[in-house]
């Protein structure tokens, strides 16, 4: 229950509205409670045949007048408090968002983003449903459900009585049925998820698939696994499909006992024709909350699941954040300097870098190159502090830059990302990711030192163009263009670049490395790249291998080294000599 | 759960689909005609049992409870008189009335007394004069017990049949999905992604269950309890029906409102939390973005306007129900009003009795009942529309690798064993304006090694995949034995081969059933030999379960070597002609390595097998090498003559002996 917290200032803010929604709510249940009573009254006066069409017409006013304000009062609860729910909806989803931005990049490296995705869809609807029908219906069980029980007590108390026998069986036969329902109903979802696992199985391997000739073989596993699935549901079903019918039954045991017992009972003279059938509608009013309860009860505790589920994230504090002596730093005057810095994911993992120590002049352009795997790219996220290293530090100008303000730390960096990730907007959003420039001239000119402006122009709707979810439109090529653009866009003193040129053409490669070329001096470059004609001109080369740097300097002192930086720099010469051809 | 978001696919979503998708689902109740047809009629008895219980109710009443009135007795007001007839020769009641001479009225045989005299009779002779009264209300309790126990039974077998008719329907049109989707071609695989098909063959699925079960059913229940309320209430006093039956235009044009307006609250809510679902996604996969560019405000902010417009349609929607709900109440209570004024009116007039007055207001709440709930029907219904559309989206997709045609007499080539392989000027491409492969020709014969190299890109895998068909190339033909492998049934094409991939994808299940896939007629002999071969056996003796060992998702308790190895023995139980590797080497740890290639050169030994390696000592011993470079062959011979030509080959060399 200490999940609660999260929803309190939701009903603090909205107190007015959901008071009002209660009041409503109630107002309805009562003036319901009227309708049996002014038909008993019209029962009783017509069987003793005392009464006129005027008196009559006044019941029937009655009804329609009590009616009429149900109605205004109804579209009153289900405005506010429903309204209410989705306001919480709405509320908890901002939240979940603004704060899942805050974690670090770790705990997404630990979580799915499937999982992620199931919290701010389906436990927010859960609360959801809990806040705003579970309320309603709870309010209602209660209010209705009393004051039902208390007129048919004022009507009489022996057939009151009588009639809530079955009542109680109603309410431990729903706890009883709805454990095993709840045992039963985990059992149909595991079978679902194994299901829904094997068809991924499957068609993630659909080469061997094919390649075996295993399509009728695999249908039938299917097969097996989907009756499965079918015998799970039909287990479940005997008990759900049992449930409803015997709510429904035991509540009809009680209109007999109304018939049974009342009858006798109207018959002895002890209560009027009237009281008799208002007794068969209290009798109506109360089946259903009896019914509810069950229902309810499942939903409210569903929805506190889910609150405590979202409670987890939201208190999950970010790994990665500022120390409360953190400094403010918006220059680099000096240098960036490594020191024996080491990093694994985890504890007791493999390091994935192992004491590195580079000391880079600001302006100088430092070169990375290393078979994959070796590091290179958990290298570059050290700095921006993606992540955070294990041991060791690195420091800006002196200062550790985990005593440096995250946000300022970030800001002194423009980084291209390995894997060219674009948001679903148009070129022009996703170039100007970030800043708050609008002005145009600028984008263009970003455009064109990333080599992108001549194949923009030739969309029919140019920057403009919408590049779909990930960038589905594009060619590697053009993703990894627009995301240099982005980063171009950003004058910042350190420019940080994962193999910008790995995707595109020789020429349009040349173009790049042109232009990083031009930058040098004005600011501190690092590029990561298997293209060793990107990192020939820089001031350091280092040689990653297995996390440790096997050999760094310039590229003539590595051509004379004659190890892997020479012997991959012939190959490459000979590919793109024969590449002229 | 598993979520599929993506508004792409989400805009298909505009137009009334929904009678042309219900038309496409018929055909598949179609084999459960019987249980479908058994499942209705035990609904329509339940609407029936239903309907009876405020009949019972009515007889109970007017027959034994409320007494009918007499009218031929009117006072001296004119108005009527309510009298309870009994029966004057009886010894018992004779005794009873003697003793009230004067509220009793005798003619003949009855004798009559007004109901409002009836309490100044003591308690017992009230019990004794009404006798048979009290005989009848126990006769019709026991009918009405009866009836719900019934009822209780019809309702639990309805139920179960109902479910098992819908999950044998979502079954069948789940394998038929499943089936359709394994043999559409890899190229379909490429462009979409895996986590949609399985959405598709899943969730959209169950999203028909209550379609099934309990929409399809209650429609019908709904109906006739509907048309039986009608018909009861016309039975029991066809002028006070037609009375009540008055609002039933605006029921009508009140739904009709409602649907179209709760229809467009619907797919409004729909597509907006299918986009905040695609932003979200997009937040998480992206988050590095985000935190690095600074961006997490302007994106905070732009995700706080969509999910806004998210709650708007939903207050929208919430609108929409708060008033159809309360009109729909409304009109019922007016109904009734109706029912107590003018049905009042006839009772006092003597056209009606008590008993069907009170029946009429019971059958009006059950009438109410039905229109109320098509709202939560409708939704279901949508929510299953919307999937319906998007499994035959997927089911209409014909993007599969065409068979040869067998029909007007035309036999497929038997394809008995390999004898040679044949590129002619073949050229290929994924995207129109990307070949691939250039103008490659290219002859294997029976039982040759033949090496492709060339760097990352350059086409080595698309030749793969062509030799396999997953997929044609674009010009030029592909042979084997002189036949173009198009005219073979993909089958037995692919029955003579066996690939090994770079990461070699194992299921689930056990390391047996990953090995012998479904052949099950592998002696105990034969499968020491695979074992041995395959150099598994080693590693397999050490597991406690031996072949029996489950492996999970991927086979990911076993190093990469291993899984490789149990890939080679996978190649090894099908014995093909052809072996297809692909970098089979590259990711194994260097222990396993000496064992993998042992293994692989007793495969490849006696076969004919290509080879695609990036390292070149594993290539050496190759009959023939061929070299591709951008998508078309530049040297091709034995490793000594490619070493004494000098070219790309030998420089390759140079470099990585060094």
């Amino acid at each position: 229950m200490k999940s609660l917290y999260l929803i309190k200032p939701y009903f603090a803010r909205n107190r007015d509205i959901i008071l009002l929604g209660l009041f409503c709510l109630i107002v309805v249940d009562v003036l319901q409670l009227f309708i049996p009573r002014i038909i008993k009254w019209a029962v009783d006066d017509l069987t003793l045949f005392q009464i006129n069409l005027k008196q009559l017409l006044s019941y029937a006013l009655y009804i329609v007048g009590i009616s009429v304000i149900i109605g205004f009062f109804r579209y009153g609860w289900r405005r506010c408090l429903i309204g209410m729910s989705r306001s919480v909806e709405q509320g908890l989803r901002n939240s979940l968002l603004d704060h899942i931005q805050t974690l670090s990049a770790s705990y997404f490296d630990k979580v799915k983003t499937g999982d992620l995705m199931a919290h701010a869809t389906n436990d927010i609807q859960h609360i959801r449903m809990a806040m705003g029908m579970g309320m309603v219906a709870l309010t209602d069980a209660i209010v209705l459900g009393s004051a039902s029980i208390c007129f048919m007590l004022y009507i009489n108390k022996l057939l009151t009585l009588y009639v809530l026998i079955p009542m109680p069986v109603i309410v431990l036969g729903t706890r009883f049925l709805s454990k095993k329902m709840h045992r039963l109903y985990q059992e149909v979802q595991g079978s679902f998820a194994d299901l829904t696992e094997a068809v991924r199985e499957r068609f993630a391997g659909i080469r061997i698939i094919k390649a075996y000739n295993l399509e009728e073989q695999e249908a039938s596993r299917i097969n097996t696994i989907s009756k499965n699935y079918i015998n799970k549901n039909l287990r479940l079903v005997k008990n759900t499909g049992s449930f409803f019918p015997m709510l429904l039954f035991f509540s009809n045991i009680s209109l007999a006992i109304v018939l049974f017992l009342g009858g006798r009972q109207t018959i002895t003279l002890d209560i009027t024709p009237g009281d008799f059938v208002a007794f068969i509608s209290y009798l109506g009013l109360l089946t259903w909350p009896m019914m509810a309860m069950g229902w309810v009860i499942n939903l409210i505790q569903r929805g506190r699941a889910s609150l405590d589920r979202i409670n987890k994230i939201l208190s999950t504090r970010p790994e990665i954040d500022d120390t409360t002596d953190a400094k403010s730093i918006k220059q680099i005057k000096n240098n960036i300097v490594f020191e024996n810095v080491s990093f694994s994911y985890a504890k007791n993992t493999p390091l994935i870098l192992s004491n590195i120590n580079i000391k880079l002049k600001h302006g100088a352009i430092l070169g990375i190159i290393g078979p994959q795997g070796s590091g290179k790219t958990t290298l570059l996220n050290l700095i921006p502090r993606l992540f955070d290293v294990s041991s060791g530090r690195i420091l800006i100008d002196g200062i550790n830059i985990s005593r440096i303000l995250l946000r300022d730390l970030r800001s002194l960096v423009s980084f291209m990302p390995q894997e060219p990730f674009l948001f679903a907007g148009s070129i022009k959003q996703n170039i100007m990711l970030g800043t708050a420039e609008t002005n145009d001239s600028q984008l263009i000119s970003a455009a064109e030192k990333a080599a992108l402006y001549d194949t923009v122009r030739l969309f029919p709707k140019g920057f403009d163009t919408i590049v779909g979810e990930k960038g589905i439109i594009l060619s590697g090529g053009q993703k990894q263009r627009i995301a240099l653009a982005r980063t171009l866009m950003h004058d910042r003193p350190i420019m940080i670049l994962d193999d910008p040129v790995s995707q595109v053409d020789m020429e349009t490669g040349n173009l790049i490395i042109k232009t990083v070329k031009s930058m040098a001096g004005k600011r501190t470059i690092i590029i990561v790249s298997h293209r060793l004609s990107a990192v020939r001109f820089a001031d350091l080369i280092i040689s990653l291998d297995k996390g440790r740097i096997v050999e760094s300097g310039t590229h003539e002192h590595l051509m004379e080294n004659n190890r892997y930086y020479a012997k991959t720099f012939r190959l490459q010469e000979i590919e793109e000599e024969f590449n002229a051809n | 759960m598993r979520t599929n978001f993506g508004y792409f696919e989400e805009k298909q979503l505009g137009k009334p689909y929904d009678m042309k998708m219900l038309k496409r689902l018929y055909p598949f109740t179609k084999p459960y005609k019987l249980l479908v047809s058994g499942s209705i009629m035990l609904v329509v008895l339940i609407a029936f049992l239903d309907l009876s219980l405020p009949y019972l109710t009515k007889i109970a009443i007017d027959r034994y409870i409320v007494p009918q009135s007499a009218s031929d007795k009117a006072d001296v007001s004119g108005s009527e008189i309510r009298h309870l007839k009994v029966n004057a020769l009886e010894p018992e009641t004779r005794e009873i009335i003697s003793r009230y001479p004067d509220i009793f009225q005798i003619s003949g045989q009855e004798a009559v007394i007004e109901l409002k005299n009836l309490s100044q009779l003591s308690k017992n002779d009230l019990t004794e004069l009404r006798k048979k009264d009290f005989n009848g209300l126990n006769i019709i309790t026991a009918v009405f017990i009866c009836i719900i126990i019934f009822s209780f039974v019809f309702n639990f077998l309805q139920v179960m049949l109902m479910e098992y008719t819908g999950q044998m329907i979502m079954h069948d049109l789940r394998m038929r999905l499943f089936n359709h989707i394994q043999r559409l071609s890899v190229s379909f695989f490429t462009k979409n992604p895996v986590g949609r098909l399985v959405t598709r063959t899943t969730n959209d699925i169950q999203n028909m269950h209550d379609l099934f079960t309990s929409v399809i059913s209650f429609v019908f229940k709904d109906m006739f309890l509907l048309t039986g309320i009608t018909l009861a209430l016309l039975w029991i006093n066809w002028k006070l029906a037609l009375v009540s039956f008055s609002v039933l235009p605006f029921v009508v044009f009140a739904s009709m409102y409602f649907s179209t307006s709760s229809r467009t609250a619907f797919r409004t809510l729909r597509i907006k939390i299918a986009e905040i679902n695609t932003r979200f996604a997009e937040t998480i996969e992206g988050i590095k973005i985000l935190q690095i560019f600074l961006h997490e405000r302007e994106n905070y902010l732009s995700f706080k306007k969509l999910n806004h417009e998210h709650y708007i349609a939903g207050m929208q929607q919430i609108h929409v129900f708060a008033v159809f709900m309360p009109v729909i109440e409304l009109l019922g209570s007016i109904a009734l009003a109706a029912v107590i004024y003018y049905g009042g009116g006839s009772m006092i007039e003597g056209k009606i009795s008590l008993g069907s007055l009170v029946a009429f207001i019971s059958y009006l709440k059950m009438f109410f009942r039905p229109i109320r709930d098509i709202a939560e029907k409708y939704n279901i219904l949508q929510n299953a529309m919307a999937s319906a559309e998007r499994i035959f989206l997927i089911l209409d997709n014909q993007e599969k690798i065409p068979q040869p045609v067998t029909d007007s007499g035309y036999k497929t080539p038997d394809l008995k064993k390999i004898q040679n392989i044949v590129m002619e000027n073949v050229s290929f491409g994924y995207t129109e304006d990307e070949p691939v492969l250039k103008d490659i020709s290219l002859e294997i014969n029976a039982g040759e090694t033949i090496a492709i190299v060339g760097r990352t890109g350059s086409g080595k895998t698309s030749l793969i995949n062509l030799l396999l068909r997953f997929y044609d190339p674009t010009s030029g033909k592909i042979t084997i034995n002189g036949i173009n492998i198009k005219d073979f049934e993909l089958s037995s094409l692919r029955s003579k081969t066996a690939m090994i991939m770079q990461d070699p994808f194992l299921f689930s299940g056990t390391i047996l059933d990953n090995i012998v896939q479904g052949q099950n007629n592998i002696s105990r002999q034969n499968m020491d030999f695979i074992l041995e071969a395959s150099n598994c056996k080693s590693f397999i003796e050490r597991l406690p379960d031996g072949l029996n060992t489950l492996l999970y998702e991927g086979g990911t308790s076993l190093s990469s070597g291993e899984r490789q190895l149990i890939s080679m023995a996978r190649a090894f139980a099908r014995n093909p002609d052809l072996i297809i590797l692909d970098e089979a080497t590259s990711y194994v740890d260097s222990e396993t390595e000496e064992k993998v290639r042992q293994a692989l050169y007793s495969l490849i030994k006696k076969r004919t097998s290509i080879i695609v390696a990036h390292r070149l000592s594993t290539v050496r011993h190759a009959d023939r090498i061929i070299v591709i470079n951008k998508g078309k062959i530049i040297e091709t011979g034995t490793h000594d003559k490619l070493m004494k030509e000098k070219g790309f080959y030998f420089r390759l060399n140079q470099l990585q002996l060094s």
